[in-house]
């Protein structure tokens, strides 16, 4: 009996938990504001505990400080990416839904057969960006991206890559584009496997986000050669690497972070929440979500965002060749 | 040494730490009671609530859940043939025979035991050797990965029960039902039928939950008038001869546990397989596994919480996560502020051997409490089956839902239940499916990224020492029974031709 009551308890728990994502939806007031309603959703399309998930639930916990609103942040899993923002699609015209987004929104369309793309949804803010950094393990050889541009013209060397379809994997693309160059990838399933391959000798270079690599760059395990970003970090732990440019390889690449609502929202509610991002902005939990993963906080609202989007496209279009 | 063990248990003695480790585990042995509702999930959700704390208190909390999420998914798989984990499905095998012969309460007793057997020494390793052993676990790329789940895939011959052909028939059919999604490094999406859901493949979880929970349930319908099992008192307690088989097999499985849990993606699930393999060659009691053996019960149960402590040596030691779970638990870190890593251990020495410890004491009180709670638990089964298989299905449904709160995995559920039923029903064995399902992406992506590694050539599995050596072992596994085979059986009809022909 004992063990049933406590299953019960747990189906219970559980059940709560799915349940308390079903909100009252928003919309306007009597004079034309608009009013989210005391429930926001914050989609996270990939699973709790990831890199996309932690940005999720700061940018919701930020969002709940400005406007009031209990903001829930909600897992929906499935397609790498795919099933959360087909999640959102379903959801157009409704105000009180978001999703934290990131680059999958650019890639997905491109590589999969789905059914949006970003011109789907009604971008809101971009929060930050995520530069990548080329770097090796400490007992290589290569000094600087130019010994590994070197090396690369004679030899096969071979690159560790997050996910096919990651921003690491396109910036390697744009610069064997831009030197003229072929590696070999390995593709990993995330950024700590392929810091373990790198660390153990197994592949030759890899790149990744300065949030992900700060443990090993700290304790020496790696060397940073260069970021592949228009200006150095001015993180303390950053701040001695090269941009691509000064070493001759003029390419830039990140991974944005930020938030989208669904399509056809009213302008009002468009507003509305671009109000508010620009308000989140400001706060303390604003600076604390950028800092705590080293992100550059190049904001962009709005239609600024949506053009940012296009070119981002176009780049993602170009080096994963299709 | 002895300092950082001093500073340990100072840290991890004080009241409020040991609160919340014993919360931990308590939590952690519920979440691990739900059907689907992993360490993973548990940990993620939960974390969130320890923001508040201190950072060690929060990481020690979050750590119970982890290693008691083990204790209590290895309970589900032997009452209810539910596994609440991966790492647990084996025990579905002679766990749950187990149960079925009125032996539950040994059962879960066996589990309890050797899951702390495990965990102490498993822990000890920790404690001794967390460095050297995180550098040397580097030397495992790809090549040697695969070297190493081809060597569990040869296991498969021991679950095949009686018709290995039927076991390989099954294990292929879960290597192809693992092709479903994007190709591993492409992204050339197979078998998707243009759903975005079957996109990055079949849930793990809800095709396990299906087969095992809901083909068991419905089969167990379709014969009918099952009894609720009525044991004695009596018969819930561990048996002396019982009691006395279980120290070698765990001992085996802790070793197994721990070599593979310190491998980045290798993990629980693989450890508890291949150490159930390994009884099936090495145990004296090899020909009762699959009946109900404890050796069934004792090696994979040690092995998945050997696996578990583990993965923490590459998470403190490299920053790497060792398994999907620490991988969040490394989030947690992140969180908190601190980078784990080698300086973690320099720059906050209380906290890491504090954590360490409290895994002591986390343990010891998981024994403590499922030690006396094994013959309470094993009375679940004397609940008539009328009111036990609704609840066992509406878990079943509410655990899928949770994984990815999408409706898609209730289906898969459903369509798995229906298989899982069909296949109990003819015979086919479900163990080598699931094994196949779970090294089948681990397999492919190792491939592929062997091949790449190579440039093209997979042959540098034989040209790397520790591949090598893996390799061998693999293919050993792979002829070495059949080869054996055939050789008794010639020296059996030679022995039998030579005491027919003085006749």
């Amino acid at each position: 009996m004992k063990r049933r009551s406590l299953l019960a308890a747990g189906a219970l728990g559980t059940l709560g938990m799915t349940l308390a994502a079903c909100g009252e939806s928003g919309g306007s007031g009597e004079d034309g504001e608009f009013d989210p309603g005391n429930r926001v959703t914050m989609i996270v399309p990939f699973s709790a505990g990831g890199g996309s998930d932690i940005a999720g639930r700061a940018i919701a916990a930020g969002l709940e400080e400005v406007t009031g609103s209990t903001v829930t942040v909600e897992n929906r899993v499935g397609g790498s990416g795919a099933v959360g923002y087909s999640d959102l699609r379903n959801s157009e015209g409704d105000g009180s839904v978001l999703l934290a987004s990131e680059t999958a929104l650019n890639t997905l369309p491109i590589v999969q057969d789905v059914d949006f793309t970003y011109e789907s949804f009604t971008p809101i803010m971009k929060a930050g960006e995520d530069f990548n950094i080329v770097v090796v393990a400490a007992d290589s050889p290569y000094q600087s991206i130019s010994d590994v541009i070197d090396a690369a013209k004679s030899e096969q060397l071979t690159a560790a890559v997050s996910g096919s379809t990651g921003p690491d994997h396109i910036a390697w693309s744009l610069i064997e584009q831009e030197q003229d160059i072929t590696l070999e990838r390995v593709t990993f399933e995330s950024s700590s496997e392929v810091l373990a391959a790198l660390m153990g000798g197994h592949v030759q270079v890899a790149a990744s986000n300065p949030g992900e690599l700060t443990g090993q760059l700290e304790s020496g395990d790696i060397r940073a050669l260069c970021a592949l970003a228009p200006e150095r970090y001015e993180y303390e732990l950053l701040a001695d690497i090269p941009t691509g440019a000064e070493e001759g390889v003029n390419v830039t690449f990140a991974q944005w972070r930020g938030f989208i609502a669904p399509g056809g929202i009213e302008d009002a509610a468009r507003e509305y929440w671009i109000e508010k991002a620009k308000e989140y902005e400001k706060t303390e939990a604003f600076s604390e979500f950028i800092e705590s993963n080293m992100l550059q906080p190049v904001t962009a609202y709005g239609d600024e965002f949506v053009s940012y989007l296009e070119q981002y496209s176009a780049d993602v279009e170009s080096a994963l060749g299709n | 040494m002895i300092d950082n063990l001093m500073l340990g248990i100072e840290t991890a003695v004080s009241p409020e730490n040991l609160l919340w480790c014993a919360v931990g585990v308590v939590l952690g042995t519920l979440i691990g009671l739900m059907p689907g509702l992993g360490s993973a999930t548990g940990v993620a959700i939960l974390l969130p609530v320890t923001l508040t704390m201190e950072p060690v208190t929060a990481l020690i909390m979050l750590a119970g859940i982890y290693y008691g999420s083990q204790y209590g998914a290895s309970t589900s798989s032997i009452l209810i043939s539910t596994p609440g984990d991966s790492s647990s499905v084996v025990l579905t095998l002679d766990g749950y025979r187990m149960a079925r012969n009125g032996r539950a309460g040994a059962a879960l007793a066996i589990s309890a035991i050797s899951s702390f057997i495990a965990a102490i020494i498993s822990l000890m390793v920790l404690l001794a050797l967390a460095a050297p052993v995180a550098s040397w676990a580097l030397n495992f790329g790809p090549p040697e990965t695969l070297a190493i789940i081809l060597l569990g895939m040869a296991t498969i011959v021991t679950f095949a029960g009686e018709n290995m052909l039927r076991g390989i028939i099954m294990a292929a059919a879960g290597l192809l039902l693992a092709m479903i999604g994007t190709a591993s490094g492409f992204t050339t999406a197979r078998f998707t039928f243009g759903s975005m859901n079957l996109l990055s493949g079949l849930e793990f979880v809800a095709v396990m939950i299906g087969i095992f929970a809901i083909g068991e349930v419905v089969h167990q319908i379709h014969r009918g008038g099952e009894k609720p099992i009525r044991a004695r008192l009596r018969d819930l307690m561990l048996t002396k001869d019982e009691a006395k088989r279980i120290l070698p097999p765990a001992l085996r499985g802790t070793f197994l546990g721990t070599a593979l849990g310190v491998l980045p993606g290798a993990g629980a699930t693989l450890a508890s397989f291949m150490s159930y393999g390994l009884e099936g060659r090495v145990s004296k009691h090899r020909k009762e596994l699959g009946s109900g053996a404890v050796e069934g019960v004792a090696a994979p149960e040690a092995s998945n919480n050997a696996a578990a402590n583990s993965s923490f040596i590459p998470t403190l030691a490299l920053g790497i996560p060792g398994s999907g779970t620490t991988a969040i638990l490394l989030g947690a870190f992140v969180i908190f502020g601190l980078q784990p890593g080698p300086m973690l251990f320099e720059q906050q020495p209380d906290l890491v051997w504090g954590l360490l410890v409290s895994f002591f004491f986390g343990n010891l009180l998981l024994l403590v409490l499922n030690l006396p709670l094994a013959p309470v638990f094993a009375q679940v089964l004397r609940i008539p089956y009328s009111y036990l298989y609704p609840i066992i299905i509406v878990l079943s449904m509410v655990g899928a839902y949770a994984v990815g709160n999408s409706m898609f995995a209730v289906w898969v559920v459903f369509f798995a239940g229906a298989l899982g039923y069909f296949m109990k029903r003819y015979g086919f064995p479900a163990a080598p499916l699931v094994l196949g399902l779970v090294l089948g992406p681990m397999l492919e992506r190792s491939l592929v990224q062997t091949s790449s590694m190579g440039h093209g050539n997979l042959l540098i599995v034989f040209e790397r020492p520790l591949s090598a050596f893996f390799m061998v072992l693999a293919i050993l596994a792979f002829v070495g029974p059949p080869l054996l085979g055939v050789i008794n059986r010639r020296r059996e009809r030679s022995r039998q031709e030579k005491a027919a022909t003085p006749a």
